[in-house]
């Protein structure tokens, strides 16, 4: 021992500097260093460490072999993993003699990885990347899948719905070579895409249709912000565009369709409605938006940076606050899809409301003379205390009066059936033609054309101030900047000509740019996490050191550099992951893999996955051919059970205004109402996030209540009966139900099955046809149904 | 989850049947063990909903009294804002109800609660609660997961998560309410801790969970016949996918659905009971028989291992604590008759069943109301200073820590905030609120936040 570590202490001595500060540089400087100082502090100079930061010199009292060597639980450098025993052995040499800096210093500022950007590997397919790690892990890959589970798996990843029996057989016939890439190419123009597609922006755009608390009160338009998501899917907007209409569109772009992007800041949780508290308001929804913008399209969460420079990424809170400045001047504001017409709706909604104050009074006037003839009728058949009570005015009552008024007044107020009773002929028809009128006002009534937006109040902004621990308040104000550790600068004042501050205009381009290393690579992870159910990345929005490192770094690279060469298509996106080999293999394992990789992380086969809450719905109407594909409009609310109802805040008459016509209640989940303080059991029980935080990454959980619902919930009920209904009119009922719900025509041994199932059932409710139901409802809860493979 | 060959394959290996049963059961909602030895294995925590009045219950302010009808003085009011009153303008309102020494101890007790103050010797008060939100629905967030936004789990999330249940064929977090509630079901949901640990609301009736009856028409053997169609057909497809123990885990799921079946009814079936118990909480009388049963079913929860139940009073709408706005005397009359004697059966009943010393019981609101008087007759929203209560599990009982200032306005001695209360609870039940955590948005998140350095487990019980 003793012999090896004077050897080891030798060979320091002699290339110590370079070797001390390679290892700085390798380890510190991406937080302590020439972009970004956390605490103060830089390590990449001599005088640097001997100015130190907050705490001082770093070479006073051993504070950097102290940090480095962990001695101290609230001092712990790095943060993420501890340094090599030999690094800090290097380190404390040079330090105990003398910290001397190297003559020659080239400043290459190691940064880390998401950080720098991505560089395509040429001429390398995905596989490349993929089957040289399994080769180094000795991982044997699973072989192709069949044709029918490839249909099905890209189908659901496409459209979230399953394909039609038809449609497996047609590709099983179909020998070309090309017949996937015909599949991918067919599936990627229907409309269906862009809705199963929206899903997963929604989710992270925490998107309702309602803004939550107590009164959770409709936010009327944000379904608008949801058909312009389908549609920007549809369309293949090129990605770098979508991200500058979300978060400039109103400054960047003329066209009232672009502006819509900005109801990504619209669409979350909100207390907008409880002016109280606007001041808190305001600063949620900068936390929001800061946070939310980060997460979303950088993959870095600076929410940390908000109280304290971050802890583990490059991200000083003065960078925090420069961020928070870009959106200080925001307001929420409605993007008007047509001017004249917007302009002609408000008019039309001003005149109608003068009117209808008008209408009102005259009715009331109208039944004020019958309702104080009632009032009047029944307080004389009270006692006379009563009476007097009620006749005596309001000034000169006793307080036993006033008790008595209070408990009996409501008796008193005369009902509107009693009303009608009483009223002349004359009277009636007065009320009839009020009515009437009102009701024209309404013959036409449509939502507005408008969708919820966001823009600046002016081109001046409200202040912003970094909150710091021993400068008074307000704190040290700061201007608008983008992420010193990506290089960002601060962004200058608009022009004197300007409306708005165009500070988001600046973080928008900064964004949509192929200069910055992230933006790119966050969004084909997340294409990649969508398809394969977890990322190159397994953290989707986070990049930063607290996130996981990339299992396949170079691919993540390539599919990146491709994908920005390709204009940002997501379309082509998908298409070169889902022609890869690795998309297209069977989730069985080839024989002793899954204990060298249960993860499934080097993909050595495809991970099965549950349909998610929105799948297992559609999936369930379209099984039973009820499934009603019309597109876009205002969220429908189908009719649930009360004791499915049940918690919610309001009153059901407000709260769930069912849609009237029962077709749209078998539209795509994407169409139901998502109201914030109440998810459709079904859904919640499995996994639909609840829309108030961004989720990247859905839970998927086996639970009892998941089976209670899908075995016992009215809804599996009825689409069992409905196809059970449909069933009995086909020449081999049960057959057809088989089919229809997994695609497949059933062995002779599940044809047995089938029979005896049958007979018993038809015995046990002495109905064929309930026993037909029941098949139905049984296949709709089998593991072939709930999980593509 | 454990496959079915794992555990073969571990039985083998010497395993007793205990441990295979063990095993059968490991899930998310398995035991877990705490960080130390716990004083407490479940809890009850009775959330009063919408507000109950502090300087009316438990926090007694004579000065209300002796300046009735008048303004606060000096400054007193200045910086306070809440729902519908000014604090500058609204004139102090004394408590129109009587508070007497309890039980040895002499604990005040108003004369709201007569039967629990038979119990005051087990209650240790906290009278300097308070928390910034004057509104229902971002109060009820805050004391329910440290947050006025929702989207955080709630305690009872993390207590599931933390602890697991001891019953797997119930849930490990039960809710009653009556389905009002101003917060919507955000007050007990399990944020981004996995849906698992979502607080299972139980109905009243025969079917107390959602989705738990089989549908109409469907008799208990046709069910049987269908759910064995479904494990067939999922055992056929197993067999060739047997190394992926999450379908295995599914096939395990539907047969614990159909024990939930049979389990979960008779957990609420409470004519199991003695007429006597029922009487105690007052089971079958008008005003106290919905709020009695619930307690009861409370203790028949614990009883059968479920490690939190959330017990909501005053959910209806026009039936709930936050009636006081314009009728103080009235809202509060009524909403105590009604929780009253049911509340102390429940502190009583878990001590005769020996219960007692290992559930804790959480009295509380979102917030108090104002000592200033709202119109005529009513008090206000209060979130700055209020009462909590709390029992059993080994606290030290007829003790109050904390106090607010001398017209019950802000919480001036020892303030406690909802992390400190949370850590404490936390801490009753064995864990440590600051290694209590999930990683989510990079960050290890917990129920207290930063927050929690105030936990005040030591002088409950009387440490």
């Amino acid at each position: 021992m003793t012999l090896r570590f004077l050897v080891l202490s030798a060979t320091l001595a002699a290339a110590a500097p370079e070797q001390a500060v390679r290892i700085l540089e390798k380890n510190c400087w991406s937080c302590h260093g020439p972009a970004v100082a956390l605490s103060g502090l830089r390590l990449d100079s001599r005088d640097a460490l001997e100015k130190g930061g907050r705490r001082g010199s770093v070479l006073k009292d051993d504070l950097l072999v102290r940090a480095i060597s962990r001695q101290d639980a609230r001092l712990v450098m790095p943060p993420t993993d501890k340094l090599a025993n030999s690094d800090i052995a290097v380190l404390k040499e040079w330090v105990a003699a003398g910290a001397a800096w190297p003559k020659t210093t080239q400043v290459s500022s190691a940064k880390w990885w998401s950080f720098v950007k991505p560089v395509a590997t040429p001429n390398a397919s995905v596989d490349a990347f993929i089957d040289n790690q399994l080769a180094v892990r000795k991982i044997t890959a699973a072989p192709p899948a069949t044709k029918r589970t490839l249909i099905r798996r890209a189908t659901f990843d496409l459209h979230g719905l399953a394909p039609s029996q038809s449609e497996i057989e047609a590709f099983e016939k179909d020998a070309s070579p090309k017949a996937f890439e015909t599949l991918i190419d067919r599936l990627l123009a229907s409309p269906r895409y862009g809705e199963k597609w929206a899903k997963h922006w929604l989710d992270l755009a925490r998107y309702g249709d309602t803004a939550g608390f107590e009164q959770d009160p409709y936010s009327l338009y944000a379904w608008r912000y949801r058909d312009y998501i389908v549609r920007s899917f549809n369309e293949d907007k090129p990605y770098d565009r979508f991200v500058k209409e979300t978060i400039a569109g109103d400054e960047l772009f003329e066209d009232p369709e672009a502006q819509q992007g900005t109801g990504f800041y619209s669409v979350g949780p909100n207390r907008d409605m409880l002016y109280k508290v606007e001041d808190v308001n305001r600063i949620e929804s900068l936390t929001d938006f800061v946070d939310t913008t980060s997460s979303v399209f950088l993959g870095l969460s600076v929410g940390c940076a908000r109280c304290h420079d971050h802890k583990y990424d490059p991200i000083p809170q003065r960078d925090y606050y420069r961020m928070q400045a870009i959106f200080a001047p925001f307001q929420k504001n409605r993007v008007f899809l047509h001017y004249n017409n917007a302009r002609g709706y408000d008019l039309a909604e001003n005149t109608r409301n003068f009117k209808l104050y008008e209408y009102a009074a005259e009715i009331q006037a109208i039944k004020a003379t019958y309702q104080a003839a009632i009032r009047k009728e029944a307080i004389a058949k009270f006692p006379k205390d009563v009476q007097d009570a009620f006749h005596a005015s309001e000034d000169e009552r006793t307080p036993t009066q006033r008790r008595l008024v209070e408990q009996f007044s409501p008796r008193f107020n005369a009902r509107d059936n009693e009303v009608m009773a009483a009223m002349s002929a004359a009277d009636k028809e007065r009320l009839r033609r009020v009515e009437q009128r009102i009701v024209g006002l309404y013959a036409n009534y449509q939502p507005g054309p408008f969708s919820p937006g966001l823009t600046d109040v002016g081109r001046e902004s409200p202040r912003t101030y970094v909150p710091t621990k021993g400068v008074p308040p307000p704190g040290e104000e700061v201007g608008p900047g983008l992420l010193s550790a990506l290089g960002g600068k601060d962004i200058p004042d608009p022009p004197l000509t300007s409306l708005t501050t165009q500070r988001r205009s600046a973080l928008a381009n900064w964004i949509a740019s192929a200069d910055n290393p992230l933006t790119a690579r966050v969004i084909v992870n997340r294409v990649w996490h969508y398809h394969f159910g977890r990322g190159l990345v397994a953290t989707p929005s986070d990049f930063g050191s607290r996130g996981t490192a990339p299992s396949h770094p170079e691919l993540l690279d390539t599919l990146s550099a491709d994908f920005m060469r390709d204009g940002w298509s997501l379309k082509k996106l998908h298409k070169r992951i889902m022609l890869s080999a690795a998309y297209r293999r069977s989730s069985k394992p080839a024989a002793g893999t899954v204990d060298k990789d249960p993860e499934n992380q080097w993909l050595a086969r495809y991970s099965r996955r549950r349909l998610d809450a929105e799948e297992i719905r559609d999936a369930v109407l379209q099984a039973a051919g009820t499934l009603n594909t019309k597109m876009y409009g205002r969220p429908v609310v189908p009719v649930q059970t009360p004791e499915e109802l049940y918690g919610m805040s309001q009153g059901l008459g407000n709260a769930w205004v069912v849609t009237a016509d029962k077709a749209e209640h078998n539209r795509r989940t994407l169409y139901m109402i998502s109201r914030r303080n109440f998810r459709m059991p079904l859904l919640e029980v499995f996994d639909r996030p609840d829309g108030v935080l961004s989720c990247s990454r859905r839970e998927s959980s086996t639970t009892a209540p998941q089976s209670l619902s899908l075995l016992n919930s009215k809804f599996t009920q009825q689409q069992a009966a409905a196809l059970a209904e449909t069933a009995s009119r086909q020449s081999d009922p049960a057959r057809f139900i088989f089919e229809r719900i997994l695609g497949r025509v059933p062995s002779n041994d599940e044809r047995t099955m089938t029979s005896e199932f049958l007979a018993k059932q038809t015995a046990l409710t002495s109905s064929a046809q309930t026993a037909l139901t029941e098949f139905a409802r049984g296949l709709l809860n089998v593991n072939e149904f709930l999980y593509v493979e | 989850m454990y496959s079915r060959r794992q555990l073969l394959e571990t039985a083998g290996k010497g395993f007793g049947a205990l441990a295979l049963a063990d095993l059968m059961q490991a899930g998310p909602t398995s035991v877990k063990a705490p960080h130390f030895a716990p004083r407490a294995k479940n809890v009850i925590f009775l959330f009063m909903h919408g507000g109950v009045s502090h300087v009316d219950t438990f926090d007694p302010k004579p000065s209300l009294t002796k300046y009735n009808g008048q303004p606060l003085p000096g400054s007193f009011g200045e910086g306070l804002i809440t729902s519908r009153i000014d604090f500058r303008k609204a004139l102090m309102r004394g408590s129109p109800w009587e508070f007497h020494r309890c039980g040895q101890s002499g604990l005040e007790i108003s004369a709201l609660y007569p039967h629990l103050s038979d119990c005051a010797d087990d209650l240790a008060v906290i009278r300097s609660c308070y928390g910034d939100a004057f509104d229902h629905a971002p109060a009820i967030y805050l004391r329910s997961s440290g947050s006025q936004f929702p989207g955080r789990p709630s305690l009872g999330s993390w207590a599931a998560y933390g602890l697991g249940s001891e019953n797997q064929n119930l849930p490990a977090f039960v809710v009653m309410s009556d389905g009002a509630m101003k917060s919507g079901a955000g007050a007990y949901h399990s944020g981004y801790l996995p849906a698992v640990y979502q607080g299972t609301v139980f109905r009243g009736g025969k079917s107390p969970v959602l989705h738990l009856a089989s549908p109409e028409g469907i008799g208990e053997k046709s069910q049987r016949e269908t759910l064995d169609l479904i494990a067939r057909m999922n055992k056929r497809h197993f067999a060739e996918r047997e190394e992926d123990s999450v379908l295995d885990a599914r096939i395990n799921a539907y047969e614990l659905a159909f024990r939930m079946q049979a389990e979960a009814p008779e957990a609420v079936d409470i004519s199991k009971e003695s007429e006597a118990t029922q009487k105690l909480y007052g089971v079958g009388e008008p005003m106290t028989d919905d709020f009695g049963r619930k307690c009861l079913l409370a203790r028949r929860l614990v009883e059968r291992g479920v490690r939190f139940v959330q017990l909501y009073h005053g959910t209806n709408i026009g039936d709930d604590w936050d009636d006081a706005h314009l009728d103080l005397h009235g809202s509060h009359t009524k909403m105590c008759k009604k929780s009253d004697q049911p509340i102390a059966a429940l502190l009583k009943d878990l001590k005769a069943h020996g219960l007692l010393d290992t559930t804790l019981v959480v009295w509380s609101s979102e917030f108090g109301r104002t000592p200033l008087a709202e119109g005529k007759n009513g008090r206000d929203h209060h979130p700055y200073g209020f009462t909590t209560w709390m029992a059993g599990a080994g606290i030290k009982g007829g003790r109050f820590l904390g106090a607010t200032d001398e017209f019950g306005l802000r919480a001036v001695d020892q303030p406690k905030t909802v992390h400190d209360m949370n850590a404490s609870i936390l801490r009753l039940l064995g864990m440590d609120h600051t290694k209590l955590t999930f990683r989510y948005q990079s960050r290890d998140q917990r129920l207290t936040d930063v927050h929690g350095e105030g936990e005040f487990t030591n002088w409950l019980l009387g440490a």
